[in-house]
């Protein structure tokens, strides 16, 4: 019979919502169960089942020659990009933006191509939020601006709201009210209590007109032309808003094919939130999608200052989030070799298209099953969270614990690192190191 | 063995009592000792003056918050780019990064470092948020690290006191401390945080209830300085006080060192609760009268938390003081409910020396050195970078140790407020190189029970910086001729050269197992994080110890 084995408390990535109650079921060294996994967690969990090719130019190597490979080609390089893939954890996206600084790369990561408006603007602007738990726990009008949290983060509503009970709403869904506002065919899958169906048109009007109603009953400030319509829509919303404790506006901050978004809805929803807290409180939280997106921010962030679309050609950090975004870098052939890192797979369409003309280095799990590096070097590697422990951040920056549930494939992290020493063996020849000095 | 020995130098090193004293500093594998073979590889410091490594215990440099305002900031990042040291260090990836008012994590170790400072708190990390703050400590290069946990405003913690609990609220303290791998207990705001979330912008008081009576931010104070306690931390519990920057708070804070009643405890950034208010309701200085209590009460230690003028960002978890100050100022504005446990604010912010109230700021500072009777408990902190950059310490040692500079300043900055002030009378005290040592290395470290820093005694850790006397004091805090860590040359002939891992300063108090059984049931009712992965496996280093000495 084969023996089972049940590990507990494992974080999920297979959305931004990072559920860590996940229990998963080993036999034979494959998963064959994610307890309280949703569909997208129990797709990103799989049966645990990684390649472990290693190849330069379509050919078989050890893995030492393909990281020595890897150094060449990138110190070789003119203008090298690194790229953050989704897929991999707080320690493994540390080690690539530290090989980017010293081969003076670009770097830059899938929220150039998705997350960006938000991050504009709230970096124009800033932002009110708040962390999972106090929404959870204090939320009592709970807003989903046109996302679609059934489809694409399904465990927001049952494990943070507005279902759960919390401190401040003890009765959980019967304690909030929910407001679904859908945007032309972005619904807000929801169950609600009330329901604004909204023209993608008059979205950013009215975004503005509800502000201009929460600034002041009247909304002075609006412009006589605003229609009377979508006056009334403000007023409506403004006012179920206004009758909150504790207000949860909650979009999603990646693209969603049902509908075009603007940049400045991001920074209408982001004043929203902030001007609320002049009247009662409010947390805007801009979800993100999986595979430890807000980690490759943060991780950027800390180490450069900047979220995405750093460039280190000069010596230091700069920030071109329009020109230096990946997929305007590639339309101008800006770049001449990439260092993937993650799960290549995930990476858009578009992107991986202009990837497959450079040449590439990819180091990831699944690299081999990805349709890139097919003239250059491909390491597989485990994946981080199920085959790699590690750290990952949830899509409110909350850090969670990723568990090593099944032996796999080598480290991303260590490949990585290996490629930076091979990197600073051919930059930076050690230096004689004179007699005073103590080494540790 | 490595072997040093630091030659001839003139040794300040006011733990042992050595002030000025021509001595030999003789390090082995990274510690003091008492004597070296004569063989030993020597540095020249003939004329050079000798102090222990800087230690900083309060500032902000390692956390989602800092992270939260480095986010904030591109434009600032963006006029003060770092380019990577030329490092000797072949085991250490020189990293670039930026500095301005918030630097990136490497830049961050390097800068202190290049500065002589060797150890360095964050002094507010949210207990769900810590492993961020390790992370960015493990790329915090050089300097030994910690950080402070958050629990002011603890909705688990607020429930014991509210059940009259005290014991159980200590134990659940020291489970926090141990799982999270925090050095200290930090207290901001206590009950503020949480009235602000509930919708509440008014001032709190000392005796102001939190929902029952029984929970004040008396009550807390009372609750988690006699933890610290106790529990014998290293550190006293760590004190941010309600109402900071108001007009007139310092009778809150006058009020909550006379509430904890010859308990020992550490009052932070005391110059933005030094305010009083003048009949007709401006702004005044407070500052002798709180110096005058601190003076007189052996029981309690503080930092200044200088305002210096020119940039800042100020990052606190006193969140609502930040959504008032973006509403005075207008500057743009973050904010961040962490989790039932605590807040986050970011605001940037400039310091003029021409506005009134900053230049009432920067005077009630100096008044709080200069007043100080006993530089072992009020010690150096600009509460970086809330009110100046770390950077600035060499510019605020001019300031303390240079009457003549001093006066000139004085006379420049806007004088509106600062009538009665005793820095406007004329305050004639300079702060001696030994007096710096302590405000700066001695003083902070034993305020931390840090046993091994902060001095030059044989077995201390060999962090020692070496200086070349200027009569401008900036100048010659502000590029160390040398500066060595945990014995290892990391700033030679003003350069930073190598890069060496630092330490990580924590505890692991001691706690009542059977306490974790509610606690896991609180985190399964109302948790968005498993209760068995709060704890943070995997740390460097062991613990410090906890208990008497």
């Amino acid at each position: 019979m084969t023996q089972l084995s049940v590990i507990e408390n494992v974080t999920c990535l297979g959305c931004g919502c990072a559920c860590d109650d996940i229990e998963i079921v080993v036999a034979s060294d494959r998963i064959v169960d994610a307890r309280n996994a949703c569909s997208l967690g129990r797709r990103w969990f799989g049966d645990g089942q990684a390649p472990s090719a290693v190849r330069v130019d379509k050919a078989d190597v050890s893995p030492e020659e393909a990281v020595s490979s890897a150094a060449a080609r990138l110190c070789e390089a003119a203008r090298p990009l690194v790229y953050l893939a989704p897929g991999l954890s707080c320690e493994a996206q540390r080690e690539a933006v530290a090989v980017a600084d010293l081969l003076r790369a670009r770097v830059d990561s899938v929220t150039s191509s998705t997350a960006l408006p938000g991050m504009l603007a709230s970096q124009e602007h800033g932002f009110a939020t708040a962390t999972l738990g106090e929404i959870r726990n204090r939320a009592d009008v709970v807003v989903f601006w046109g996302v679609d949290l059934e489809g694409r983060y399904p465990r927001f509503a049952p494990r943070y709201a507005p279902s759960p009970p919390g401190v401040h709403v003890p009765a959980g869904r019967r304690s909030r009210t929910v407001i679904a506002v859908d945007i032309g065919r972005a619904a807000a899958t929801v169950d609600a209590d009330v329901r604004v169906e909204i023209d993608p048109a008059d979205e950013l009007p009215t975004l503005i007109a509800i502000e201009a109603f929460i600034r002041s009953s009247d909304a002075s400030g609006l412009h006589a032309s605003v229609a009377d319509r979508l006056r009334s829509t403000a007023r409506e919303l403004a006012t179920a808003l206004l009758s909150a404790r504790y207000i949860a506006l909650v979009y999603d901050a990646e693209p969603d094919d049902r509908s075009e978004r603007t940049d400045v809805r991001f920074e209408a929803l982001a004043s929203l939130g902030q001007a609320l807290n002049d009247r009662t409180r409010c947390a805007a939280l801009a979800l993100r999608a999986g595979g430890n997106r807000s980690g490759a921010d943060s991780v950027l962030v800390a180490q450069t200052g900047y979220p995405c679309a750093v460039d280190f050609a000069r010596g230091y950090p700069r920030y071109d989030p329009h020109a230096g975004s990946t997929l305007r870098l590639l339309h101008y052939h800006d770049v001449d070799a990439v260092l993937v890192v993650g799960d290549a797979t995930g990476i858009s369409s578009d992107i991986a298209a202009l990837f497959s003309n450079l040449q590439a280095v990819v180091i990831g799990p699944h690299a081999s099953s990805a349709a890139l590096g097919a003239r250059g070097v491909v390491i597989d590697t485990g994946i981080d969270g199920i085959h790699l422990s590690g750290t990952a951040l949830r899509t409110d920056d909350v850090p969670l614990p990723l568990r090593a549930v099944l032996p796999g494939p080598r480290s991303t992290a260590e490949t990585i690192r290996a490629v930076t020493a091979g990197v600073r063996r051919v930059l930076l020849p050690a230096r004689p190191v004179d007699s005073a000095a103590l080494g540790s | 063995m490595n072997h040093l020995r630091i030659a001839g130098g003139l040794v300040y090193d006011p733990a042992n009592a050595v002030d000025g004293d021509v001595r030999d500093i003789c390090i082995e594998d990274g510690r003091i000792v008492a004597s070296l073979p004569v063989t030993a590889p020597r540095l020249d410091a003939r004329g050079m003056v000798v102090m222990p490594g800087g230690v900083d215990m309060h500032c902000h440099v390692a956390s989602s918050s800092v992270n939260v305002a480095r986010r904030l900031l591109p434009e600032d990042h963006g006029q003060h780019p770092a380019t990577a040291p030329l490092l000797d260090d072949t085991a250490a990836v020189p990293r670039s990064g930026t500095d301005g008012t918030v630097p990136t994590t490497f830049t961050t170790g390097y800068r202190y470092a290049g500065l002589g400072y060797t150890t360095v708190f964050d002094a507010a990390v949210a207990p769900i948020m810590a492993r961020t703050a390790h992370t960015q400590l493990d790329d915090t290069p050089i300097v030994d690290g910690g950080f402070f946990a958050l629990l002011g405003n603890d909705d688990y913690l607020l429930r014991l006191i509210d059940a009259g609990d005290r014991e159980r609220a200590r134990e659940y303290a020291a489970w926090m401390l141990a799982a999270v791998g925090a050095y200290a207990i930090k207290i901001v705001n206590p009950a503020g945080v949480e009235l602000w979330k509930r919708g509440t912008k008014e001032r709190t008081d000392l005796d102001t209830a939190l929902g029952s009576s029984r929970v004040t931010p008396r009550a807390i104070l009372e609750t988690l300085v006699d933890a610290a306690n106790t529990l014998q931390l290293p550190h006293g519990a760590h004190i941010h006080c309600n109402n900071l920057g108001l007009p007139g708070n310092s009778v809150t804070t006058l009020a909550t060192m006379a509430a904890l009643d010859g308990r020992r405890a550490h009052f932070t950034h005391l110059q933005f609760h030094s305010y009083g208010k003048s009949p007709e309701g401006r702004w005044q200085s407070a500052a002798r009268e709180i110096v005058e209590y601190v003076n007189a009460h052996q029981n309690i230690s503080g930092d200044v938390g200088q305002v210096m003028f020119g940039p800042a960002a100020t990052i606190t978890a006193d969140a609502p003081v930040e959504y008032l100050l973006h509403k005075s100022s207008g500057r743009k504005w973050a904010n961040v409910d962490i989790e039932l446990e605590t807040g986050c604010g970011v605001v940037p912010h400039e310091y003029r020396d021409r506005n009134a109230v900053a230049a009432l700021q920067w005077a009630i500072g100096l008044e709080l050195f200069l007043l100080s009777a006993d530089p072992w408990r009020l010690v150096l902190s600009t509460d970086h970078p809330n009110g100046g950059s770390f950077m600035s310490y060499p510019e605020l040692i001019r300031l303390l140790m240079d009457r003549v500079y001093r006066d000139e300043q004085i006379a420049r900055v806007e004088q509106k407020l600062l009538a009665g002030s005793a820095l406007a009378d004329g305050l004639g005290r300079e702060y001696s190189l030994s007096e710096i040592a302590v405000v700066t290395r001695a003083g902070p470290a034993r305020l931390l029970g840090l046993r091994n820093k902060g001095h030059l005694g044989v077995g201390a850790d060999a962090d020692v910086t070496v200086y070349v006397p200027d009569d401008n004091r900036a100048t010659m805090f502000s590029t160390p001729r040398y500066v060595v860590k945990g014995g290892v040359l990391v700033v030679e002939e003003g350069q930073l050269r190598r890069a060496p891992t630092g330490h990580r300063l924590y505890v692991r108090p001691p706690f009542d197992q059977s306490v974790t059984h509610d606690i896991e049931r609180y985190f399964d009712q109302y948790g968005t994080v498993r209760f068995a992965n709060v704890p943070v496996a995997g740390l460097r280093d062991s613990p410090l110890p906890v208990g008497a000495r």
